[in-house]
């Protein structure tokens, strides 16, 4: 182990924080581990499901129970990482029975339970300690950072139930919905188990699916942790610079003396040569760094990316190259006949026939769009047009007659108060009559009442109503009450009060008219 | 096979996350992980229920009027809580306090009402289909540990600074370094002498003699030359 060869920036770091790298480590080689992981627990999984195929619990038990047995290859995987061998997926599988030998019983009975298993691992894995040892390692290892590693896994298990359940609840989620309405809830639970049997471990399966991806989380940070408590413990960090410094001192000791030593007997001259040469020569050949390599070492360092940015974008083109015409042209040699014939097709020999083809093209395109217009019109109109068009009234004959009264305007006479007065000797019957019928026309024709021909005289009188003038409404219920009396009651109104009625008329109508 | 052993060397893994300001300062960010944001989750989500259980017996003796406030608070709580406190107390809510976490942007400046809001809002996003599945899928295969709210946001998850107590040296004769030190190795110098409480001796002595050679320090007295040194790194107190 080689701590300047780590991966990771070694540092003390609080408790989550190493929890974190651990994280960052497994997204590094997430590939190798999640593919070694799978290969090794799949296979194992769909064994165990088929050997008992009748009771999936069980299956699944025993799968759960061997997890710390599978641990051991994502911990060996990071282990080699940390320090840049990583190995292949081929050498990290041969290596996995090796891995299980080393108190594998232990580990499955009754350190199965351990909260802190993913942060004691390495003990007995990388370190290799039994016994009393690695009981006293552990209580050094667990003095400070045990209540993180326990935290770990508490977290762990929530996550893996959640993302178990999230699971479950994705794959109903994606059932079509005819297959659905069968599912119900009760029928699942009350049906006979064996109907049920492949969804059990068809779930059983989710379960080892969500392994391969949290399981190798979840040993990178029981190794992440580790790595920091012993990084806190034996100051790792500092051994790091502290190598680095001895390595700088030492070499330029080193250099130094080598220096010293070959300058030594040439001094002299050296001396004197020195100014002869002075202006031309590189100078500070002697330091540890010279000033050729300092100059190498910036030109580098402008070269790189907050300096300059280069990118290298890479396109599609037609096959042309600038570069050695000469080939394009040997290329393009052979179709001669395809040349002769766009030359003459380059004339201006078919300008006529050109010109009637873009016509009739045209003509075409101008066809198709009146054509599409037209197609559409009525769903242009729906959104082009603004203003919806309103439906058009329905036009009713105009009433020709109520209450059998003839209700013609030319039927009537011009002066119908006159009239009236004359009839009302001989018929009073007539002149209340043709009162009523000329209020009626005069109704239909002068106030556009609609009037229809079922109508009562009451209900005329309520159309009458909403006309709000107060005038004609007194009238027209003054003139319909008389009306009904002598058409239905044979009573003949009071004297004063057949010129009271015509008076009214006159001074209704022959003002109207006037207006 | 799936990596080639030994690729060429990359920058090594660190959790901290540089930010580079416009005057050409980096900001090392420490982002939050899963875990720690988890467990603040959970302690936020506790209190909600607290508030929620304590005003709804205040509320269930209101009758129907009390039920009609009670849903407004639920919206009020589930939906502004987060929120407001992320805004009004530089990125903390309790839980998140209690962590010792805040919310930023990813530049670093303190979350606004417009990041925290959609942040939150996409928490709906993040919680589907069941107990924020996709929200711990993309924690734990982000780089620096962002839920979905957090990417379409802009915001980031980090561990705010925890005061610091004065770290106490062992007493030496202040001296000067014999050769000229980098940053980095000073610092290693200050940390090995403030750090000596808690390793143990042989460990000590152990990292001591790496320097005892090429600083030409005898050897039982090196840790008192190195904390010597440290002392004298550490200037007048």
């Amino acid at each position: 182990m080689r701590l300047s060869d780590a991966t990771v920036v070694i540092r003390p770091r609080t408790t989550w924080e190493a929890m974190d790298l651990g994280v960052l480590m497994s997204q590094q080689h997430r590939r190798l581990l999640m593919t070694s992981w799978a290969i090794v627990t799949l296979p194992l999984f769909a064994a165990l499901s088929v050997l008992l195929w009748d009771s999936p619990s069980l299956a699944m038990f025993i799968f759960w129970w061997l997890k710390p047995a599978y641990e051991r290859l994502p911990l060996f995987i990071l282990s080699k990482a940390l320090f840049g061998e990583t190995p292949t997926l081929k050498q990290a599988l041969r290596e996995w029975p090796r891995l299980l030998k080393p108190q594998l019983l232990a580990s499955l009975t009754w350190r199965r339970f351990s909260l802190s298993r993913s942060f004691l691992l390495p003990v007995v894995q990388l370190e290799g300690l039994a016994g009393d040892a690695r009981q006293q390692r552990l209580q050094v290892l667990l003095q400070r950072n045990a209540g993180a590693a326990q935290w770990l896994t508490v977290i762990g298990v929530h996550l893996e139930s959640a993302l178990w359940i999230g699971m479950m609840v994705l794959f109903y989620m994606l059932l079509p919905q005819q297959i659905e309405t069968d599912w119900d809830w009760q029928s699942l639970v009350l049906a006979a188990d064996h109907d049920w049997l492949w969804l059990e471990h068809l779930t059983n399966a989710f379960y080892a699916l969500i392994l391969v991806g949290w399981e190798p989380v979840y040993v990178a940070c029981g190794f992440s942790l580790y790595l920091n408590r012993r990084t806190v413990l034996e100051a790792w960090d500092i051994e790091l610079v502290f190598r680095r410094l001895r390595q700088r001192l030492n070499s330029n000791a080193l250099g130094l003396l080598l220096v010293v030593c070959l300058l030594m007997p040439g001094m002299p001259s050296a001396w004197a040569d020195t100014p002869a040469t002075a202006p031309d020569a590189p100078r500070l050949l002697n330091q540890p760094l010279s000033s050729q390599a300092s100059h190498d070492s910036i030109k580098a360092v402008l070269e790189q990316p907050p300096f300059k940015n280069r990118e290298t974008v890479t396109r599609y083109r037609f096959g042309e190259d600038p570069a050695n015409p000469a080939r394009a042209r040997k290329d393009g040699e052979a179709p001669q006949w395809l040349r002769a014939l766009l030359g003459w097709l380059d004339g201006h020999r078919l300008d006529g026939l050109a010109n009637v083809i873009e016509v009739l093209l045209w003509g075409a395109v101008i066809a198709l769009t009146g054509w599409l217009v037209w197609r559409y019109r009525d769903f242009v109109q729906a959104f082009v047009n603004r203003r919806p068009r309103l439906p058009e009234p329905i036009k009713r004959p105009l009433l020709q007659q109520a209450f059998g009264l003839d209700l013609h305007r030319e039927s009537l006479p011009n002066d119908i108060a006159g009239h009236a007065e004359q009839l009302w000797q001989t018929e009073p019957r007539a002149a209340l009559g043709l009162l009523y019928r000329a209020l009626l026309s005069r109704l239909l024709h002068e106030f556009d009442l609609t009037l229809g021909p079922a109508d009562t005289e009451n209900q005329v009188l309520a159309r009458i109503e909403q006309l709000q003038r107060p005038e004609l409404l007194a009238y027209s219920r003054n003139l319909t009450v008389h009306w009904q009396n002598i058409a239905y009651g044979h009573r003949v109104p009071a004297a004063h009060l057949q010129q009271e009625l015509c008076d009214g008329w006159r001074a209704l109508f022959s003002q109207g008219a006037a207006r | 096979m799936l990596e080639p052993t030994a690729p060429p060397r990359k920058a090594p893994l660190d959790t901290r996350h540089q930010v580079e300001t416009p005057e050409g300062i980096d900001l090392p960010l420490r982002p939050a992980g899963l875990m720690v944001r988890a467990l603040a989750f959970t302690i936020d989500l506790g209190l909600r229920g607290l508030i929620l259980g304590v005003l709804f017996i205040a509320l269930a003796l209101l009758g129907k009027l009390g039920m009609g406030l009670g849903s407004l608070l639920i919206f009020a709580v589930s939906w502004w809580y987060m929120v407001l406190f992320e805004v009004l107390r530089q990125g903390r809510s309790p839980g998140k306090q209690w962590m010792g976490l805040r919310v930023v942007h990813d530049d670093g400046t303190p979350v606004g009402w417009s990041a925290s809001l959609l942040r939150n809002l996409l928490r709906f996003v993040d919680l589907m289909p069941f107990g924020y599945f996709l929200g711990a899928i993309s924690c734990l295969q982000h780089p620096t540990f962002k839920r979905l709210g957090d990417i379409a946001a802009g915001t980031l998850v980090v561990y705010g600074e925890r005061p610091l107590s004065r770290p106490s040296l062992p007493e030496a004769e202040p001296r000067r370094a014999p050769i000229p030190l980098t940053l980095s190795e000073q610092r290693a110098l200050l940390g090995f002498a403030e750090r000596q409480g808690d390793l143990s001796p042989a460990r000590v002595s152990e990292l001591a003699a790496l320097l005892a050679q090429p600083l030409r320090i005898s050897a039982p007295n090196t840790v008192a030359e190195l904390n010597g040194i440290a002392r004298g790194l550490l200037g007048p107190t």
